[in-house]
């Protein structure tokens, strides 16, 4: 069975032979920077670039996935953010480009344009997904993400202020997140329309370590609801940080599976979920694959698996200095303790 | 000289405006200390400075999120505005200099802002280096100022390991500033290792960190 067929039978709630190693986040190494002689930067900004190194964890770790883009500006730069990419940085150094310049100062500011797949980097990854579909299409599925709602507010205007509204002002806040959904369900579109396998949404900026889970009913999660009414399937919705609190919640969203990260008790979240949730998880990225041992890296899978999960995916984008051996162990033991 | 009861009762009403994020309340309340001739420093850190002390616990307890401790330190702040030029000279007992700010490629300031406040509160003068500061920044600024204390924070994974390259830099050439870290992916181990003086894992933590920094630093400046 080739990844793609295991990763497309774990969406449909089939049965496949084993537990699936794969994710919808960001998984490009620094072995896989080194394959091509990349720096960091350069892999953001041409889409050649960005499809070589996307390929790269499959390539060298037989992970399970070909995902691009690799950072959260993407749909910012769209609604007119400007982006620092750190250009000045040499090979060794892996720093992920931040928004430099926001692009609304109050949430009514908010304009979306027309043609999005024609803004910002939008056809840089358009162009990327087509390579990826050329390059390994036929054996893994090819996939990106776009931000949630709520975190894509983050990216353009002040977060401090926009956490403040979130309280006082929360009328402002969610007809500004209601714009910004139906602009990300037009840009799923555009993705899917490309040829991505699956999308993933990341809506980072809403766990309960920031927000309420009152907070999060209200205002977070009705244009989430919106966005998996509307995207094309399968989805998955990510949260990182704390969110046994939330699960219920952010499986109600309507995503075809979900995804937590190492804060999350994952065995909590298949007892309240049920048998039928597909959760995917749990792995530290940092903790547990960076800086772990190959027997923390074993039993952090194992538990995992035991807890439940459909598929097992690091809790964030894999951390570039990853060693090599430590993606190999990763990947080799979901093979050995996902057996179905 | 204000009696001893009215002075509770200011006291008690600038730190609950500021757990309730009622900057009205704690203007008034703050005008009120001013008037009957209360002593501003015993206002800042018996009213407002207990209030944000106890938002630091409601957040603990997961009864406030980040968007209340927000709020609230607006409302100490409208409070300090009003009484910080009231403090006189002679109390403010720490005269030293922090320098903070938060590693370059990482944007999240909420962390370091709200810290910065608390040295405010106790009579720092700030050196406020933003967010995304290159890291040899930290440690010329440390230099240049004679910092009594470096604060450093980091939201994410990818730029927390900027923190121990700092560390190492300015301990080489600055070995007697303090030391203080934090933000989400940094443990109390990575902490210790790195070799910080204190380390807060976020911001209400970091708040009560600083504190009791300010507190030990004190001692020492007071001998």
């Amino acid at each position: 069975m080739t990844p793609k067929e295991r990763v497309n039978k774990i969406f449909s709630g089939e049965k496949p032979d084993r537990i699936a190693c794969f994710s919808g986040m960001g998984n490009v190494t620094v072995e896989g920077l080194k394959k091509y002689d990349y720096a960091f930067y350069e892999i953001h900004l041409d889409a050649e670039k960005m499809a070589n190194a996307a390929c790269t964890s499959y390539e060298l770790y037989g992970f399970e996935c070909a995902v691009t883009p690799f950072d959260l500006g993407i749909e910012a730069e769209v609604l007119g953010a400007e982006m620092n990419f750190y250009t000045h940085k040499g090979k060794e150094d892996i720093v992920y480009p931040t928004v430099k310049k926001k692009a609304i100062n109050e949430p009514e500011d908010v304009d979306v344009p027309e043609n999005i797949e024609e803004k910002g980097r939008v056809p840089v990854v358009l162009k990327a997904i087509e390579i990826m579909k050329e390059k390994v299409g036929d054996e893994v599925p090819v996939a990106t993400y776009i931000l949630g709602p709520y975190t894509l507010a983050g990216q353009i205007m002040d977060l401090e202020k926009l956490l403040k509204m979130s309280f006082k002002k929360p009328d402002k806040i969610e007809e500004l997140l209601t714009t910004l959904a139906g602009m990300l369900i037009e840009l799923g579109r555009i993705y899917k329309d490309a040829g991505v396998d699956y999308i993933t949404v990341r809506e980072m900026g809403a766990p309960t370590d920031v927000l309420s889970p009152r907070m999060f009913k209200n205002l977070i999660q009705p244009p989430l609801k919106d966005m998996f009414s509307e995207l094309p399937k399968p989805t998955v919705l990510h949260i990182c940080g704390d969110t046994n609190l939330i699960v219920d919640l952010m499986w109600e969203c309507g995503p075809t599976a979900i995804s937590v990260e190492q804060k999350n008790d994952v065995a909590k979240t298949r007892e309240k979920l049920g048998e039928n949730a597909l959760i995917f998880g749990n792995i530290d990225p940092f903790g547990t694959l960076v800086q772990g041992s190959i027997e923390d890296i074993r039993s952090a899978v194992k538990k995992a698996i035991e807890g439940g999960v459909n598929s097992v995916w690091p809790g964030c984008d894999i951390w570039p200095a990853v060693p090599k051996e430590n993606m190999i162990a990763f990947v080799e033991a979901v093979k050995e303790f996902g057996k179905l | 000289m204000v009696s001893e009861e009215k002075r509770r009762e200011i006291l008690e009403k600038l730190k609950n405006g500021v757990i309730e994020f009622d900057e009205d309340l704690v203007r008034e309340a703050a005008n009120e200390a001013l008037e009957v001739g209360m002593d501003a420093l015993d206002a800042i850190m018996n009213g407002l400075v207990v209030g944000m002390e106890k938002v630091g616990e409601l957040f603990d307890k997961g009864e406030y999120f980040v968007p209340e401790v927000l709020m609230s330190a607006d409302a100490l702040y409208a409070g300090l505005d009003i009484l910080k030029p009231h403090v006189r000279k002679e109390d403010i007992k720490v005269s030293g200099q922090v320098v903070i700010g938060v590693v370059e490629g990482d944007v999240h300031d909420i962390g370091k802002n709200l810290v910065k406040m608390m040295f405010e509160v106790a009579g720092f003068e700030i050196i406020d280096l933003g967010k995304d500061v290159p890291l040899e920044k930290f440690v010329e600024e440390s230099l240049n100022s004679n910092a009594d204390i470096v604060a450093l924070s980091a939201m994410m994974t990818t730029t927390m390991l900027g923190i121990p390259k700092v560390i190492e830099m300015i301990r080489e050439r600055n070995p007697k500033a303090k030391i203080l870290i934090g933000g989400a992916p940094v443990s109390k181990d990575a902490a210790e290792k790195w070799g910080a003086d204190g380390w807060a894992p976020d911001a209400t933590n970091a708040v009560k960190e600083a504190i009791e920094m300010v507190k030990s630093l004190k001692k020492e400046v007071m001998g």
